[in-house]
């Protein structure tokens, strides 16, 4: 469906994307994941033609897309960062004018609007102005104008920021729904949570390359050194950190709500020691767990980001690191 | 032709109507376009005609001229870059369209609402003032290809790669008031120097203003064909540097 080559853009001296290659199937949830600035809106955005790449090129259902845009254009579907709706027009005016610039038939569009309006529950807001509407209802008909033609790719970026849990929950299902049904998604995200449950594949990219691609499990399988004990104490507090981030084996430690995740390479060795711990120091032992690296683990890893620096930061004045590392890891 | 390119060109021109009209409706009350495209060219006009011993028939045909110019001209410099800063620009580049029915889509609609705006000096004029207006149609037409053809060089500066109004009001003012003085609107082109005559040839208003002079009073200083051939030249010349603006701007990331 999708094949990247060699794509490069510069902003002037500034380069956003690095000779990046990828490809992605027919029928497929390709997840895009990357921090800010990591050159995932810049990547979309060239392969939805509204930016020309210094170099490179980029084939979409074998069209290229630098002479050839016109049958790629019909095909496709656009839902940007910022739900860009006219507020001045109603739910149904929007559709209406999407619709008839995609060249849907009358009939169609009218049967098609009602579908999406209703799925969407917008309906009974049909011949409200947009202005009056919640950034959820946005959104929702942002897509809805997205998809009104039904295209066979569908180009999201950062589709749920910002919407309540059963907006984000109605939009995942969505997009679920439509892949079922045959469309390809490519999802632009840095919320590697949504990229873990709907992605077939995701690709990692930072400073404008691509650092890592393949399934969310093989992906993981991959980083298994990133490995955690979780344990919640009682009584709780931050008073453990020291002592917990001492305990042998342990690479760093985060608070997450009344739980510390304890990073280590080797969880079956840490685990006696977190209970010698807690009958040491007379706590309650309320939770404990091993746990296997998540897909945040490995795009902190990749991307060279790391939590528990940023906690200890604020916590201490400065990250708390043994043996003295950087970072977590430090494979790039 | 065949059939494909039948069907091609029949979705692009409707598309420029769909484009056209979903502006209208968004953007033709908002501040910016009453203020730079319905208030102002009535201003020029009082601010340099009042106290002015000028004939009625005199004074609207410079009013028309003036009310296509400023009007059509406003529309694109205001929502191209409203359009941008909303995002909603993303959307007609990522539409099947090409460029040009983009282009001549945001044309008719400077177009539509200078011939609008246009109808109330006429209107005035030949109702109100009774004004004899010597040839209707012509006056009809000189109406519509200025609207459409200032309409065009409006979209020179909308194209900048900018989504602030202001960065597109400052150059598109410096140029077009300048072209409105040497145009013969206020200084008849029989009562200017020489050096000024010829100056008055580059401004694309000279021709419209003649236009209008023909069609009113019946008398212009140009010959009224070339001003209807040159009118539609320069509605395709003025796309032109719009287009690669617009191109620049895909590369720019705007």
């Amino acid at each position: 469906m999708i094949e990247v080559q060699d794509l490069t853009k510069y902003y002037g001296d500034l380069l956003a994307v690095d000779h990046i290659n990828f490809e992605v199937c027919d029928e497929e949830i390709f997840g895009f994941l990357g921090p800010n600035g990591a050159g995932k809106t810049t990547t979309q955005r060239m392969l939805t033609t509204l930016l020309e790449p210094t170099s490179g090129r980029i084939v979409i259902n074998g069209h290229d897309l630098a002479h050839d845009s016109y049958p790629v254009k019909r095909q496709m579907g656009l839902v940007p960062e910022e739900s860009n709706v006219y507020t001045e027009l109603t739910a149904w005016g929007n559709l209406m004018f999407t619709a008839r610039l995609y060249r849907v038939s009358r009939q169609q569009r009218t049967e098609r609007a009602r579908q999406l309006l209703e799925a969407f529950g917008l309906w009974e807001k049909r011949d409200v102005k947009v202005e009056d509407f919640s950034k959820g209802m946005r959104r929702r008909l942002s897509i809805a104008m997205a998809i009104i033609h039904k295209p066979t790719l569908l180009f999201l970026d950062e589709p749920t920021p910002g919407l309540d849990a059963q907006s984000a929950h109605a939009i995942r299902d969505l997009i679920r729904q439509m892949n079922a049904e045959g469309t390809t998604i490519f999802l632009t995200t840095h919320q590697i949570a949504e990229a873990s449950l709907l992605c077939d594949r995701v690709a990692i990219i930072n400073h404008g390359r691509i650092a890592a691609i393949d399934t969310p499990e093989q992906l993981k399988q991959a980083f298994q050194r990133v490995q955690s004990v979780e344990v919640a104490l009682e009584p709780g507090g931050n008073a453990h950190a020291q002592a917990l981030e001492a305990l042998p084996g342990v690479t760093t430690q985060v608070k997450m709500g009344d739980k510390w995740r304890l990073y280590t390479e080797d969880p079956s060795a840490l685990l006696p020691e977190v209970i010698d711990y807690a009958r040491a120091n007379d706590l309650r032992v309320v939770s404990l767990s091993t746990l296997g690296p998540s897909l945040e683990d490995v795009f902190l890893e990749i991307t060279g980001q790391q939590v528990g620096a940023v906690h200890h930061k604020a916590q201490e004045g400065g990250p708390q690191k043994r043996g003295g590392k950087a970072r977590r890891g430090g494979r790039r | 032709m065949n059939v494909e390119w039948t069907v091609r060109l029949r979705d692009e021109i409707a598309q420029a109507w769909t484009v056209a009209v979903k502006d209208v409706k968004v953007y033709y009350l908002t501040p910016p376009m009453l203020m730079f495209g319905l208030m102002l060219p009535f201003f020029l006009f009082f601010s340099f005609s009042v106290k002015r011993e000028i004939g009625v028939e005199v004074g609207m045909a410079r009013l028309l001229a003036l009310t296509t110019f400023f009007t059509a001209s406003s529309a694109g410099p205001v929502i191209i870059p409203l359009e941008r800063r909303m995002g909603t620009y993303d959307r007609l580049l990522a539409a099947p369209m090409s460029l040009a029915t983009l282009l001549l889509g945001k044309t008719l609609v400077g177009a539509f609402f200078a011939t609008g705006v246009s109808m109330v000096p006429l209107g005035v004029g030949v109702f109100a003032l009774h004004v004899a207006v010597a040839d209707f149609g012509m006056l009809l037409l000189g109406i519509l290809l200025a609207s459409l053809t200032f309409s065009a060089f409006g979209l020179i500066f909308a194209s900048i790669p900018t989504r602030s109004v202001g960065s597109i009001m400052m150059p598109s003012t410096l140029v077009r008031w300048p072209l409105m003085f040497i145009s013969g609107i206020f200084i008849p082109l029989e009562e200017m120097a020489p050096w000024a005559r010829v100056l008055a040839h580059i401004s694309p208003l000279t021709y419209a203003q003649d236009l209008m002079n023909h069609a009113v009073l019946g008398r212009g200083t140009l010959n009224p064909w070339l001003d209807l051939a040159l009118l539609p030249l320069l509605l395709v010349i003025f796309l032109l540097p719009a287009a690669w603006l617009h191109r620049r701007s895909r590369v720019l990331g705007y």
